[in-house]
């Protein structure tokens, strides 16, 4: 990650203009975050494998009393080439965006997408129902709907305090 | 650092629109081979009704609606990407042969083929011996 910073023309996508003050302040205190949080071990994305100017996918989760909404941007994935996990209390978005055959090689004056493989882990915090989790994809954003399990929506039981 | 590439760029100075939703610049890859000049834009949650290209006299302006699909009755455990429409603008030079213009929409990818004019493709002379 720091190597990046210090390599100004690889991380820059043609077009941009990040030098700008605000973006660097900006950097430094996302920079501030992630070391942070890196060490918690919770970083929802910093650690992105991959190396530079890998495609990582950006992610929206929600939940409601019920379930859990989580909301994928996908452009250019196939939908075969996407692979949805879940475990008791974790889903794992996996695939990979590949470069159309026919555009490799050829001259290019902009290449702001980006291409490669992603793996992405996201805990739930309580035990979902895997059996009735659905996926869809549709215009390259990718939708899950995973319900909470049984146990996982009941309530804790409020005790009675006596006075005594 | 966070990963900036899953950042979307919005789009300052956007049209200003009825639509009270942010606006993004899509991603783009801009490449040619010998008879076109190609223009790949990542565009998440277009499709064919929803993109506009519009090209008036050498700007071409992509345009892209996105529903905001909201979940109701459901808090946000967290988010890494808005939801808005898509604006960018380009010029074209003299030598795109506007009327073959192709464009196609999938998995929320746009892909545009400019070709390019006959008059500017390369011509390889051939040299006859006296």
């Amino acid at each position: 990650m720091k190597i990046r910073n210090l390599l100004p023309a690889l991380h820059k996508p043609a077009g941009r203009d990040d030098d700008h003050t605000f973006y660097s302040l900006q950097h430094q205190m996302n920079s501030l975050f992630d070391d942070f949080f890196t060490g918690l071990g919770v970083a929802p994305r910093s650690l992105a494998p991959g190396g530079f100017g890998a495609f990582m996918p950006a992610i929206d989760v929600k939940e409601s009393d019920k379930d859990f909404t989580i909301r994928a941007e996908l452009p250019g994935v196939e939908e075969k080439d996407i692979e949805v996990t879940v475990t008791h209390d974790t889903v794992t978005i996996k695939g990979e965006k590949k470069e159309a055959k026919e555009d490799k090689g050829k001259n290019y004056y902009y290449m702001e997408r980006s291409y490669g493989s992603f793996n992405r882990l996201i805990p739930l915090g309580v035990e979902a129902d895997a059996n009735k989790t659905e996926a869809n994809f549709k215009n390259g954003v990718l939708n899950i709907s995973i319900p909470k399990s049984t146990s996982a929506k009941a309530k804790g039981t409020k005790v009675p305090i006596k006075s005594s | 650092m966070v990963e900036k590439d899953m950042q979307k760029t919005e789009n300052v100075s956007a049209t200003e629109r009825i639509r009270n939703v942010k606006t993004f610049v899509p991603r783009v890859d801009i490449f040619e081979n010998k008879d076109s000049l190609f223009l790949v834009a990542d565009m998440p949650g277009v499709d064919e009704e929803t993109v506009d290209i519009e090209l008036e006299k050498n700007v071409l302006t992509i345009t892209g609606r996105v529903e905001n699909g909201r979940i109701k009755d459901a808090t946000m455990m967290y988010s890494e990407y808005e939801i808005g429409d898509y604006e960018r603008v380009f010029t074209l030079s003299d030598e795109i042969d506007r009327e073959k213009i192709v464009a196609t929409v999938k998995n929320g990818v746009l892909r545009l083929e400019l070709p390019k004019a006959e008059k500017v493709k390369p011509k390889k002379i051939a040299i006859q011996a006296a």
